[in-house]
């Protein structure tokens, strides 16, 4: 699948207008400086060569040279890819850490005060458009309030606490609609089982608490879900570290995809999209992985006798 | 089982045990020989809902009496259920709740969560219908015995084990060491409703609750797990409210019978009396409903024409009314109180089967 | 064994009332509210949509684009500037509007697409199964983990910027999207009673798919495609505030937010007023669309 993928990318950038060449050398070069360039990047073999020659360098691990500058396309990911890496756990970890809690304070009193103030919030949080919650943070927290920097990058070996102060406003936009719309799944999903699951009430009789009853038995039984959402919201999830790490600056892997695409730099793109396509089907692993894990019923789909 | 009995008066009873092999009637915490568990005086239970009211339970009376089997029999819809969560004080906050359920005295109806649930599964217990569905399966089924247990007592979590490991025997589990560990899908249906079984006896309950507990289960199975709710029984003094919609259940296993119909007690009685000269029509029908081998092949059981009651409004006459084969003018006029009418025995009929019209 | 009579109710009813209404914004389950929680968003949605497309053609409005430099920077409720004017001149308020224009037609459009195109693919999919369903669903897989966001970007920037183009560019999402939800509806929908007696009466297959099997879908399709249109919303302004959608002098609200981003200290305005206008759209859509679901019953 990954090979698709990346086929298809080769394929567009090719067939699209627009010649790296000519973009690379800026508007004032010479059809003859041009043509040399060309002929130097081997921008004029047919398409399926091309392809086959970045083919076959990828499986021995050379991802090839970036277009626009000498440098390796593995040492350009390399790094930025710890950038985006950072941006995108920090936020899931806000994002977990704000929306599993709060789902379970939501159940625990339907229409309670809690729950509606956050249904409310959430139904905002998930309409809000990243760009604009960017600006609104950065007009709130960076003009106003001078607490966290508008733009800028300071990397960990630099002084960990001042990577934090800068990522923090960046992982608070991405995390801002994951979280809204996390807390509404799980509120709906543990509501769901209290209401119509016989285990739930032979727990009610046991005895416990509601409180008990809600983080032991449903919780457990509704991350299971959550791990499906989780993985279909991936591709949406890149999305916005691409818009973010171009607002905040960041130099991290969405910010050169967008330079990439616009200078034709074939290489870069194709790397980066490798290492997308990677991602998904090493997260798809994951998820099948911890489905076994989750869900008792599926590890022992094998092993039973 | 010793290691079972403990005095029931302490709130935190030790492991090993001081009477052995001693049985109900004389077992430590029971007072005197007819001082009924639980009295239900008059419960009604309704809901409010958006499509309308519903008078689920309407007036209904009756007492369990320490050690007692007794069985309620109703069909969907009678009632039935609803009674035994009003009793577990399961019932959802929406339900409005009047009349008098009294556990030793103690009235429950009003009752905080707090309360209510210390006394769940401690005093009172419950094994429910659907053993696939009733366990949870991401838990293991040891983890979900010793919760109960450590949801009432103070026990370590080695105790704890060691209880859960007694109890899995108790119900006649094989091998309890080794399923403890294991997850509820890896069980029979059979087990997982004696699984069941344990988790509701944990804490050695005074009453335990069967809602149609072998109605999902297959008839072999159904005869051993009723087997061993009796011998349970026997050896821990428990007394047992069976819910069914099976008189051939209640026939062969309890001492008293209540029968429930749109949400009222319609005839109660000791079993063998019951079943020697039934008074209310509608029980003589659910009795000529089951098949029997003394009848002829292909002759048709009858059937009781009309619908089940619509429990959304309150009639005025007697609620079978409508379908009652032996219906006269003043059935319909006024409900018939349950009442005893002979010792021992009570019925709701104005004219009951084999008896004069009561006046 | 007991009384072969139907069963009226389930022996352990739980009441609607006792429990919260899943869906919706945690809105009361009584008849009037649930009523609100539609008509509301409907309500604005319409102003909205009055506004852009109608309210000008009525109405002498400022053109959006073409301001004189002698009004330039006008502030809020300046007389005949509602909102005020940008550095160029131009009224905020119908580049608001006809801003507005471009972000409804391009959801609409969007949608349809993908409705069209994607739920005929997932219908077709799901109905016939085997070896077609099976290559559809490879490729389509390919298409859901590819990028489709440098599909986008890589369209939107070699064709240039322009409306069309960013209709066709977010069809890409929207397209797999469709055929996915239309796919496992099929599924669902394929082995129902209702299904299988056509099937056996001979109805041709592709009636069957598309006079039976679509109309059952439809309540689903069309809360999909609101809460779609929300998202398409913002994603085109994300176009448009990159660079790639709508050049200015043009309107759009994204790009009006971009142009708006180096003033953010001096004139918030400039970008609040058109987040304002965003914002409230997605909400309305979103609160429509989950209404809608809780009244059709979808999941």
């Amino acid at each position: 699948m990954l090979w698709g993928v990346t086929f298809l990318t080769f394929l567009v950038l090719n067939a699209l207008p627009g010649d790296a060449a000519s973009a690379l050398l800026g508007i004032n070069a010479t059809p003859a400086e041009i043509r040399t360039f060309s002929i130097k990047l081997h921008l004029n073999d047919p398409l399926f060569v091309r392809y086959g020659h970045w083919l076959g360098d990828v499986v021995t691990g050379n991802l090839g040279t970036s277009l626009a500058s000498p440098q390796s396309v593995a040492s350009m990911l390399g790094q930025r890819l710890p950038v985006t890496l950072e941006l995108v756990v920090y936020a899931l970890i806000i994002t977990f850490a704000v929306s599993i809690p709060l789902a379970v304070l939501c159940a625990r009193r339907p229409r309670g005060v809690i729950d509606r103030l956050s249904m409310v919030l959430s139904m905002a949080g998930i309409s809000v458009a990243p760009y604009v919650l960017a600006l609104l943070l950065v007009i709130v927290f960076a003009v106003d309030m001078s607490v966290f920097p508008a733009i800028g990058y300071q990397s960990i070996s630099q002084g960990l606490a001042g990577n934090l102060r800068d990522m923090t406003l960046p992982s608070i936009v991405i995390a801002l609609p994951l979280t809204a719309f996390y807390t509404r799944f799980l509120r709906a999903d543990l509501l769901e089982q209290m209401q119509s699951e016989d285990y739930i009430i032979t727990a009610r009789a046991k005895g416990l608490s509601l409180w008990r009853v809600l983080t032991q038995h449903a919780l457990r039984n509704s991350f299971i879900g959550l791990l499906t959402i989780i993985g279909l919201n991936l591709a949406t999830l890149i999305g916005s570290t691409v818009i973010v790490e171009q607002i905040f600056s960041l130099p991290g892997i969405g910010y050169e995809l967008l330079q990439a695409i616009s200078n034709r730099d074939v290489p870069v793109v194709e790397g980066i999209v490798l290492v997308f396509g990677a991602a998904v089907v090493l997260a798809n692993l994951l998820t099948d992985l911890l489905y076994s894990v989750l869900d008792p019923r599926i590890r022992h789909v094998r092993s039973r006798t | 089982m010793a290691g079972l009995l403990r005095d029931r008066s302490r709130r935190t009873p030790s492991v090993d045990t001081t009477a052995a092999g001693t049985d109900a009637a004389t077992a430590p915490g029971f007072n005197m020989a007819h001082s009924p568990l639980l009295e239900v005086a008059d419960l009604q239970v309704t809901f409010r809902g958006r499509v309308g009211t519903v008078y689920a339970v309407q007036g209904v009376n009756f007492n369990v009496e320490p050690g007692q089997t007794l069985a309620v029999i109703g069909e969907s819809g009678s009632g039935k259920t609803v009674t035994a969560q009003a009793v577990m004080g399961l019932l959802p906050p929406s339900a409005q709740v009047s009349g008098s359920i009294r556990f030793k005295g103690q009235q429950l109806i009003g009752l905080s969560e707090q309360q209510l649930r210390d006394y769940r599964g401690r005093n009172v217990a419950m094994v429910f219908q659907n053993p696939e569905r009733s366990l949870n399966p991401v838990m293991r089924i040891g983890t979900q015995i010793t919760e109960a247990v450590r949801s009432h007592f103070a026990f370590d979590r080695q105790q704890a084990h060691d209880r859960a490991i007694e109890l899995l025997r108790l119900v006649r589990v094989p091998a309890p060491a080794r399923r403890f560990y294991e997850y509820p899908h890896q069980l029979s249906g059979g087990m997982r409703q004696r699984v069941l079984i344990a988790i509701a006896l944990a804490c050695e309950p005074e009453v335990l609750i069967a809602d149609e507990a072998t109605t999902a289960l297959d008839v072999t199975t159904q005869a051993q797990i009723m087997n061993l709710l009796l011998d349970l029984q026997q050896q821990l003094g428990t007394a047992l409210v069976m819910i069914s919609h099976d008189l051939g259940l209640a026939a062969t296993y309890a001492r008293d019978v209540i029968v429930m119909y749109a949400g009222k007690v319609v005839e109660r009685a000791p079993t063998d009396v019951l079943f020697g000269g039934v008074r209310m029509p509608y029980t003589r029908a659910l009795l000529q409903a089951i098949p029997r081998i003394e009848l002829e092949p292909h002759v048709l059981l009858p059937i009781v024409s009309g619908r089940p009651p619509d429990l959304t409004t309150v009639p005025a006459g007697c609620p079978f009314a409508p379908r009652c084969p032996d219906v006269q003018p003043d059935c319909r006029e006024e409900a018939p109180p349950l009442r005893e009418h002979e010792a021992g025995r009570w019925w709701a009929c104005w004219h009951p089967c084999g008896k004069e019209p009561a006046t | 064994m007991s009384v072969p009579v139907p069963e009226l109710l389930s022996a352990a009813p739980v009441p609607e009332a006792a429990v919260e209404v899943v869906h919706g914004p945690g809105g009361r389950a009584t008849g009037w509210l649930r009523s609100a929680e539609i008509a509301i968003p409907g309500a604005i949605l319409l102003v909205l949509l009055f506004g852009c497309f109608i309210w000008p053609v009525v109405y002498p409005v400022p053109k959006p684009t073409g301001g004189s430099l002698l009004t330039t920077n006008l502030p809020l409720w300046s007389h005949g500037h509602i909102f005020g004017t940008d550095i160029v001149g131009n009224d905020i308020m119908s580049r608001i509007l006809y801003g507005g224009r471009v972000s409804f037609e391009v959801a609409a459009a969007v949608q349809v697409i993908g409705l069209v195109i994607g739920g005929v693919f997932g219908i077709v999919a799901g109905y016939r199964g085997g070896t077609l369903e099976a290559v559809m669903m490879r490729v389509l897989d390919v298409f859901i983990a590819f990028p489709s966001l440098v599909l986008v970007l890589a369209i939107a920037d070699s064709l240039g910027p322009s409306e069309t183009h960013v209709i066709w560019a977010l069809s890409a999402f929207s397209i797999p999207a469709f055929a996915r939800v239309a796919r496992a509806a099929t599924l669902r929908l394929r082995d129902q009673p209702f299904v299988v007696a056509a099937r056996l009466s001979g109805t041709k297959s592709w009636r069957i798919q598309f006079l039976h099997i679509f109309p059952n879908m439809l309540p689903q399709l069309l809360t999909f495609s609101l809460l779609g249109a929300s998202i398409t919303i913002i994603l085109e302004g994300a176009l448009d505030f990159l660079g790639y959608g709508i050049p200015p002098p043009g309107a759009s609200w994204g790009n009006m937010i971009a142009a708006g981003q180096s003033f953010i200290s001096v004139a918030p305005r400039f970008v609040v007023v058109p987040s304002i206008f965003l914002f409230v759209t997605t909400l309305s859509m979103n609160l429509l669309g989950d209404g809608l679901r809780a009244r059709w019953g979808v999941r």
